[in-house]
């Protein structure tokens, strides 16, 4: 597996990711950090749902559930049992993808709307079960809608873009190893044709979990990091279906099971949201539902999919 | 059999009726074309908000508008099918669900531009009457809901089975290859298929509109109800919807009774997720497993 465009592409990745590395001492403006920090938020969640859906072909409706969890188990950390951040994050990670092991196991062996439907149901129930839990048994740990104060950490965005930064970047270089590895031609061929990949000895279910609990031990830590950078957190923004759906149709817009289309769609759509969102408040939704209708209709594959079938690259 | 309990058992099969019948449409579109609607929720939405003008204009009945609000829905169902759903046919299933997700943002934020995010309701004279039975209560509108929600699975059913468009519909869903080769125009069956389904989600959505609130946001809560409604029936399985329904309801209802409301929404979805994994062709077994 020595191809030397492949080199270069990824040269190219880590030469951009150093110079990216030194932003924050040339940016002076919060706010360009501000936004330069949420695109790379954002890049690295498109990262971690493209790296099971987006090649599998799997379709995971409810990413969220893991970003909530990792929310969850930092906030409970710190403020009830008084654990610092960085410990608490490494918590958040693992409770995460201890608990995509559980859900992944029965999950995983659903195929097509109904893997689908049901990763949706459970994102769903654990938003309910949070918010509810409190008061059905009278007890006062998730804190239901009332939400959970996160101690303020006194960091600036600084701070918060060299948490967000190693962990994007650790998500899309998995990308490299994926597409350069046994395991991610496992993946492919899930996504081509997966009965014929079993039959070749491919370990499908176990190849698919090993995906399914990557991305959401890193979104667990996007979960846990947001927690304490925003410092507030409820339920219904955690678990936000919404999210979800940003996560999709970044990929999707940048192109499903490639290296780059993460990158691609997050930083495309994030930047139209902050353009259109600030100027045509009114309209922007409405926008936003047009763009996905035609992308979808004019460019199935994503602009890094429809660059990859045209310049038959295979590697981008 | 205490009170509280057939109070709570009644609740919930008329609930169960309102799911049944607005969830019979979402179904036959997933049935026959594989296409999960995530813009089910804004048919429902169209269909409340049909019957709402007509009440605020002429004064019209909302169960005299629900023939209205069916031909609209129908051709709009017809329309979308034809010239943006029907070219994903084919295609991986993620490129219906994201589709769909884009019509559902285009709809709701064009009814928000144009009618606003107010919540409205329609107060008919006959609004919160309840005919009482043995200490029991039962609202008018929701009991008529349930009568529609059967007639509507019935008809459907009928539909399917006994006329030449309902055969052809029934062989492009089994075989859509085939039923090309037999000479049915399968673009055209989709597109009438939507447009079906989505009339029947219209005509639902009039049905109800005097009993729940009116506004361009309500869709989403809907769809994933009907989500739920038709995996407990089993996907595809047209009569599954009213089992669905009926058992959604009923449990929805005694959870709000005997712990609380928002626990209830949480068992919706513990009962979704179970349901699937342990069986996903439904509780009768007769849903479409992909």
């Amino acid at each position: 597996m020595n191809f030397k465009t492949d080199k270069i592409i990824l040269a190219v990745f880590l030469i951009i990711s150093a110079a990216l590395a030194f932003l924050p001492s040339f940016v002076k403006s919060e706010y360009l950090l501000r936004l330069i920090a949420v695109v790379i938020l954002w890049i690295g969640l498109a990262g971690c749902w493209n790296m099971m859906s987006g090649y599998t072909g799997y379709i995971d409706f409810g990413p969220v559930v893991y970003f909530g969890i990792g929310s969850y188990v930092v906030a409970i950390a710190m403020t009830k049992y008084g654990i610092p951040f960085f410990p608490s994050l490494a918590l958040a990670g693992l409770v995460s993808a201890i608990t995509a092991f559980f859900i992944g196991i029965p999950t995983l062996r659903l195929k097509g709307a109904y893997f689908a439907i049901a990763t949706f149901a459970f994102a769903e129930a654990m938003k309910q079960i949070t918010l509810e839990f409190d008061r059905t048994f009278s007890v006062s740990f998730f804190q239901g809608s009332d939400g959970i104060t996160l101690p303020i950490s006194g960091y600036d965005n600084t701070f918060f873009f060299y948490c967000i930064f190693p962990v994007t970047f650790l998500v899309i270089l998995a990308h490299y190893f994926i597409e350069h590895s046994k395991f991610g031609y496992g993946l492919k061929a899930i996504k081509e044709a997966e009965t014929a990949a079993e039959i070749s000895g491919v370990n499908t279910t176990l190849i698919k979990l090993r995906a399914y609990v990557t991305s959401a031990f890193f979104l667990g830590l996007f979960g846990a990091i947001e927690a304490y950078w925003i410092t507030y957190i409820t339920p219904s923004d955690v678990f936000n279906v919404q999210k979800t759906v940003q996560m999709v149709i970044m990929t999707l817009l940048g192109g499903m099971g490639t290296f780059l289309g993460p990158v691609v769609g997050a930083a495309f759509l994030t930047l139209i949201s902050e353009a259109l969102g600030t100027r045509f408040v009114e309209y922007y939704l409405i926008m936003i539902g047009a763009i996905i209708i035609v992308a979808i209709l004019i460019m199935p594959s994503g602009i890094i999919g429809t660059l990859k079938i045209r310049k038959k690259l295979r590697f981008i | 059999m205490d009170t509280v309990l057939a109070q709570a058992v009644i609740n919930g099969l008329l609930l169960g009726g309102v799911y049944t019948a607005y969830s019979a449409g979402f179904s036959l579109i997933f049935g026959v074309m594989g296409v999960v609607n995530l813009a089910h929720g804004e048919l429902i939405m169209l269909g409340a908000f049909t019957s709402y003008w007509l009440f605020d204009f002429f004064k019209l009945d909302p169960y005299l508008s629900a023939p209205f609000a069916m031909v609209f829905l129908f051709i709009f169902g017809y329309l979308v099918q034809k010239h943006i759903i029907n070219r994903v046919i084919g295609q991986p299933h993620i490129m219906s669900y994201i589709l769909t997700f884009g019509l559902h943002l285009m709809v709701a934020n064009i009814a928000i531009k144009m009618w606003t995010q107010d919540f409205r309701t329609i107060t008919t004279s006959y609004s919160g009457a309840n005919a009482a039975i043995l200490g029991l209560n039962i609202p008018y509108a929701r009991l008529i809901t349930f009568i529609v929600a059967l007639l509507v699975t019935w008809g459907l059913w009928f539909f399917l089975m006994k006329t030449e468009t309902g055969r052809a519909i029934r062989a492009t869903a089994q075989d859509k290859e085939v039923a090309r080769l037999m000479g049915v125009d399968i673009r055209n069956i989709y597109a009438i298929t939507f447009g079906l389904g989505a009339a029947i989600t219209g005509l639902s959505g009039a049905v109800m509109s005097p009993f729940v609130i009116i506004s361009p946001e309500m869709g989403l809560e809907y769809t994933i109800i009907a989500f739920c409604v038709v995996v407990l029936g089993g996907m595809g399985y047209m009569p599954g919807a009213l089992v669905g329904g009926l058992v959604l309801g009923v449990a929805q209802s005694l959870a709000a009774t005997y712990l609380n409301a928002g626990a209830s929404v949480a068992i919706t979805f513990i009962v979704l997720f179970v349901m699937l994994v342990i069986r996903p062709a439904g509780i009768l077994g007769k849903g479409s497993v992909a």
